[in-house]
């Protein structure tokens, strides 16, 4: 294509009119690198690898400004596709963190499915076994003006992600759904996996060590490339128009979990022969980007140049060479193997598993790495791209303006209801606070048999995934956008307290942390500055709240992915800093779910009240108003709390703990009581948890952070001391009652005096409500 | 005493199904649907396991059914061999007509209906945990051999289609008569409330798991895999400590085959 | 009147391939089958005038047009020549028929919508003598399991329609 030479608004009609995002000023810079105008195809592939979803082009030097990424646990940082640190001296867990927001508004089904798909293949392909999922979501206000849209984009995406990971046969363990108008026109779909792999198998992506002067074989694994999911990864990263969405539809891939099933069985036994015969390979999946993206990182890390030949590619029909090089046909990964292995490693995919007979797919060789510095495509004998490999790996960065948005908002003035037993039934049923059964039933927990907390049983799931081995893997999700609303900092900084206060609440030790960073158009400075904000509040959180054991030492953030463009013309969804947060348990036993366990048992609060009740749900579903007093994190009380309940737990001190988020302390305890079926009431007193000042109902619903603990009576003076020695204060609220009652007092007269089988009740209908 | 767990593209449930086998002091490996069937012939039992064999294509079960390996099996199943089909497994042998045994399809494993009061509050695909009661005599079948009757066992579902129905007049009658009805879902005191989310998928009578008139094959929607280990079953800190209750199922087949040699 | 929707997958139909290579691979039908493909069908029953704004409707909520394309017809269905059609439902309650229903009535509010049927619609491309005693044996060995489904061949009439176009 004509670049050098020609006028800026004549470069920009070519460009535009073949369908390529980048600037005209990038594809200057392009021309002058090669020293020619660049090939079509050649452009193409630059314009996906420098789009905002393969370079991180906005977000890169503030992620790198802001996060904590190593740790004394750290195997890996955020440097391929996923992160890894250590469980044991043997065992690693890898983790990463997605979104699928764009694809899934447009295709909820199969857009959260390939969102699913996507990310297991980036834990599998460190030689891990994928262990677990979650999936955070957020979907727009099921009973405002666009309720029938907000249905059925929820209905899709949970059918998606139940579809895909069921057949799949990856239980999925955690997550949460948040309704909120902002998302009216942009859900988020959010995605995490899990995996675990010894240390000594980690298997990396990229070219290894000899590659190019061993000519090694560059193979394409899975699902015959068509057309699918062309221009996906621009379309991930532009704002969405109504109008668009029916062209958009054809940026949508489709998922295929049954060919995933057979691929990653037939993975493990590409994983054993590397093993037995000692040697390395490098092995990736494709994903955003393509076949492109895949294969020119993997020689970029490893130093390498690589020769490529479209010809060799099974395809699924005729496509031009940009096509093939950057469609995004899902099941497909790429594997850098000495030539010696070449037929034991195709026979492997293509006779033992018969992938052409079973699922219609094949490993072919494509390719081979070279000592040069090029990336070489050709295409029916013709060289087609002949690029520097590290030019178009290293992309461009912008610099983005950051202006602070200006944030009307301030507290409301109300009367305190006379009917707190109303709104306790109100709040139990919101879609925010409502019991998620309804859609976790949809979800396999049991497969692979690992599962020992399960969602709804506390507040993070727990697997146990090595037999002989006795450490459980937690696994909690969190972000509240109503926070974020009010302040991005905040938001950011209490999504990573409360992830890891989830993980501690059943005894884990929060191990690491990922974020999926959600926002607008970073081209915008108020958006740019959200994200900034955010981002610099969870780096806060995690560096301030310490990996356990290690004192000054920061929870180290090892994945993550910053999603931009969720807008539409109606506006930006509120900031998003979703937070995933893993813990570990030496000894799985000893975990705790938040049900109570018996009569008698008293009931611990650490963590004091304060007027923090914007964002909570109290405002908004009683009083339909936002406020202004976010919750704050409180750095070192926070850490004593998460650390006392760890040791709690440990001790055998705590036998049930629930955290404090939406709804506050009587929300929080009322879900003690009827998290399963109702056995037990209970007794409480509240005066003193925070100032006298502080009227009745702030003290019920300020979502200030706090942890609510069961322990046996005899035991209560042990807890304590424990607490206090971590120069925290405990509130004893009062006991386990045998009596289906929530009762609430405040210096000895009762606010709350609730029936605990109609609050289940309650609360088990709302969320099949919002949705159905 | 080998036991072959059967693997067609897209099972997802035979590691854990091999775990269990040995657990139950078996030896056992899995068994791609593409080996060579005559070696199939050298294994004492056989277990179909779970998951979406060819994805459900078609409906679950009838395209892994038609494999050759299923033929094989038959052939073994007919010279008293032990055959134990789970979920997708379960799907499979009623749709190869191993279950309930004629060799005709005379059951459908159709999609979920959960009724509750007369009316319908779900469709379709649940997970969740299950009671079951031990219908039938010990000795009766191959995956319940040790079981005393009325036993209740704990153990998992998760499925989308498990709702037992047929077009054939007094085949249930007939099944209930010949004791080859093995296991049905109950409340936690043993009774079979024929209502979500006791009946949890709408099966005809709450029926959870049939034999063939011989006994030596099984077929049962719940997962007994997924509950070896008593710390496999929720929730967690209130339950009885020692083996899960579904090492039973397998414990019995290893008991049917020592007695049946 | 009756609104036909036939949906059918642009991209590859993994379910048709994997039917025509059971056929053919494991069932002996090799050199008597050409092609299966596969068509949804929505038999739609509705009290209404003009229909096709409402068929617009119907079409948005229950076709994917980013994988699928359909078309409409009003009581008769125009199947085309060179196939046996073979149209599986279900005799037992089509729960996905209802839920169907439920959200043209329910969330979009399309009162007009008496009744949804659901089905399959199984083009068979058989190379025989007697064709449709071939496609019976097909959906009868195959295509259907009697305690559930029952399947119906589109004889003549609906094939006289398709050769009128």
């Amino acid at each position: 294509m004509k670049i050098i030479g020609l006028a800026d608004d004549e470069v920009d009609k070519d460009l535009r009119a073949a369908g390529i995002g980048m600037s005209v000023a990038e594809a200057r810079s392009i021309a002058a690198v090669l020293g020619r105008d660049p090939t079509l195809p050649e452009l193409f592939n630059y314009d996906a690898m420098w789009s905002e979803h393969c370079s991180y082009k906005s977000s890169r030097a503030t992620l790198k400004e802001f996060l904590p990424t190593d740790g004394p646990n750290v195997v890996m940082g955020p440097v391929e596709d996923a992160g890894i640190v250590a469980i044991d001296d043997e065992w690693c867990v890898v983790i990463s963190h997605e979104s699928h927001n764009h694809p899934s508004q447009i295709l909820p089904n199969e857009g959260a499915a390939t969102g699913i798909g996507g990310i297991v293949r980036d834990v599998n392909c460190m030689g891990a076994k994928v262990v677990a999922t979650a999936d955070p979501l957020r979907f727009g206000d099921p009973y405002g003006p666009s309720a029938n849209k907000v249905r059925w984009v929820a209905e899709g995406v949970v059918d998606g992600i139940w579809q895909y990971g069921d057949a799949l046969g990856v239980p999925i363990m955690a997550g949460d759904i948040v309704f909120d108008e902002s998302f009216d026109n942009n859900c988020l779909v959010n995605v995490v996996a899990i995996g675990v792999v010894k240390k000594d198998e980690i298997i990396r992506s990229r070219a290894p060590l000899g590659a190019g002067e061993g000519g090694y074989d560059v193979i394409l694994v899975g699902k015959p490339t068509d057309s699918s999911g062309l221009g996906g990864v621009v379309f991930a990263s532009e704002a969405l128009r109504e109008e668009e969405e029916a062209t958009n539809r054809g940026a949508v891939q489709i998922p295929d979990p049954f060919l995933k099933n057979i691929l990653f069985k037939a993975n493990e036994d590409l994983f054993r022969l590397v093993r037995e015969e000692g040697v390395e390979i490098g092995f990736k999946d494709l994903g955003g980007g393509g076949f492109t993206c895949a294969s020119s990182e993997m020689g970029a890390a490893g130093g390498f140049g690589m020769e490529l030949d479209l010809d060799l590619m099974h395809t699924a029909g005729e496509f031009p060479p940009e096509v093939l090089c950057i469609a995004e046909t899902q099941e497909r990964f790429l594997i850098i193997s000495p030539p010696e292995h070449r037929e034991r490693i195709l026979e492997i995919y293509n006779k033992d598993w018969d992938l052409p007979g079973a699922a219609g797919a094949k490993a072919s060789v494509v390719g081979k790495i070279c000592t040069h510095d090029r990336y070489i495509v050709r295409d029916k004998g013709e060289k087609v791209i002949d690029v520097p490999i590290q030019h178009l790996t290293g992309g461009i960065r912008y610099e983005r303006e950051s202006k602070p948005r200006k944030i009307d908002l301030f507290e409301p003035d109300l009367v305190m209801p006379e009917d707190m037993n109303a709104v306790m039934l109100k709040l139990l049923s919101s879609p925010n606070i409502a019991s998620r059964e309804h859609v976790y039933r949809y979800y396999d927990t049991e497969v692979q048999g690992n599962a020992r907390i399960r969602p709804g049983e506390a507040d993070a799931g727990l697997i146990v995934p090595v037999r002989g081995k006795g450490f459980g893997i937690a696994l909690a999700v969190d972000s509240n956008p109503f926070y974020g609303r009010i302040s991005p900092y905040w938001a950011g900084a209490t999504a990573v307290a409360e992830a890891m206060r989830n993980v501690a609440c059943i005894g884990a030790t929060p191990s690491t942390l990922t974020d999926c960073l959600n926002f607008g158009n970073p081209e915008k400075p108020e958006a740019f500055w959200e994200f900034r904000e955010a981002t610099r509040g969870l780096a806060d959180s995690a560096k301030r709240l310490w990996l356990k054991g290690y004192p000054g030492q920061p929870v180290p953030i090892v994945s993550g992915n910053v999603s931009f463009y969720n807008e539409a013309p109606e506006g930006s969804i509120d900031p998003s800093p979703v937070v995933a947060c893993v813990g570990i348990i030496s000894d799985a036993e000893k975990a705790v779910t938040m049900e109570l366990k018996e009569a008698k048992d008293r009931i611990y609060l650490i963590g004091r009240r304060y007027d923090e009740l914007g964002g909570s749900e109290y405002y908004r579903e009683i009083f339909n108003e936002t406020g202004a007093n976010v919750p704050q994190v409180r750095f070192e009380e926070e850490r004593a709390m998460i650390h006392a309940t760890i040791d709690a737990i440990d001790r055998g001190l705590a036998v049930s703990a629930h955290d404090i988020s939406n709804g506050g302390l009587a929300i929080s305890t009322s879900e003690m009581a009827i998290a399963q079926e109702v056995r037990l009431g209970l007794d409480l007193e509240i005066d003193g948890c925070g100032d006298a000042s502080l009227s009745s109902d702030r003290l019920l619903f300020s979502e200030s952070s706090g942890i609510l603990l069961e322990v046996p009576a005899n035991r209560a003076k042990e807890l304590e001391e424990l607490i206090r020695g971590f120069n925290l204060e405990p509130f004893d609220l009062g006991s386990v009652t045998d009596e289906a009652k929530l009762v609430i007092k405040r210096r000895g007269a009762p606010l709350i005096d609730l029936d605990l089988a109609e609050a289940r009740d309650a609360w088990t209908s709302g969320l099949e409500e919002a949705i159905e | 005493m080998r036991i072959a767990v059967i693997q067609f593209p897209g099972t997802n449930c035979e590691h854990e199904t091999l775990v269990a086998v040995r657990d139950a002091g078996m030896d056992g490996e899995i068994f791609r649907w593409n080996r060579p069937e005559q070696e199939l012939s050298e294994f004492d039992g056989y277990i179909v396991p779970g998951g979406f064999s060819y994805q459900d294509r078609l409906r679950a079960g009838v395209i892994a059914s038609k494999e050759p390996v299923m033929a094989t099996l038959k052939e073994e199943a007919a010279e008293g061999k032990p055959v134990i089909g789970i979920c997708n497994g379960f799907q499979i042998l009623v749709e190869s007509g191993m279950l309930p045994g004629s060799g005709e399809i005379d059951l459908a494993l159709a999609q979920n209906v959960m009724v509750k009061g007369g009316r319908i509050v779900r469709r379709g695909y649940y997970c969740g945990w299950t009671t079951l009661r031990h219908e039938s005599l010990p000795r009766r079948s191959c995956g319940s051999f040790l079981l005393d009757g009325g036993a209740l066992l704990q153990m998992p579902i998760a499925h989308a289609e498990g709702n037992l129905v047929t077009a054939k007049e007094g085949l249930i009658q007939e099944l209930a008569d010949e004791d080859q009805v093995i296991f049905r879902y109950c409340n936690s005191s043993g009774t079979a409330v024929d209502e979500f989310p006791v009946n949890v998928n709408g099966s005809t009578e709450n029926i959870a798991g049939i034999c063939n008139p011989e006994g030596n094959v099984l077929g049962m929607m719940p997962h007994p895999e997924r509950a070896i280990f008593s710390w496999q079953l929720p929730p967690p800190g209130r339950r009885p400590p020692g083996p899960g209750p579904g090492r039973m199922v397998f414990e019995s087949m290893r008991r049917f085959i020592e007695v049946s040699r | 009147m009756r609104i036909n929707l036939r949906i059918w997958l642009k991209i590859p139909d993994a379910e048709a391939a994997t039917v025509k290579n059971t056929l053919v691979r494991r069932m002996g039908f090799e050199g008597v089958i050409d092609d299966v493909r596969r068509e949804r069908l929505y038999s739609i029953e509705a009290d209404v005038g003009n229909p096709w704004r409402l068929v617009k409707h119907i079409v948005r909520e229950l076709v994917n047009e980013n994988k699928e394309e359909c078309l409409v017809s009003i009581d008769e269905l125009d199947l085309d020549d060179g196939y046996v059609p073979v149209k599986v439902g279900l005799h037992i309650e089509d729960g996905e028929a209802i839920s169907a229903k439920n959200r043209l009535v329910r969330r979009l509010g399309l009162s007009a919508v008496k009744r949804v049927e659901r089905s399959n619609i199984w083009k068979l491309y058989i190379r025989s003598d007697e064709r449709e005693a071939v496609a019976e044996e097909i959906a009868r060995k195959l295509l259907i399991n009697p305690n559930k489904d029952s399947y119906e061949i589109l004889r003549a009439r609906a094939r006289a329609v398709g050769m009128r176009q």
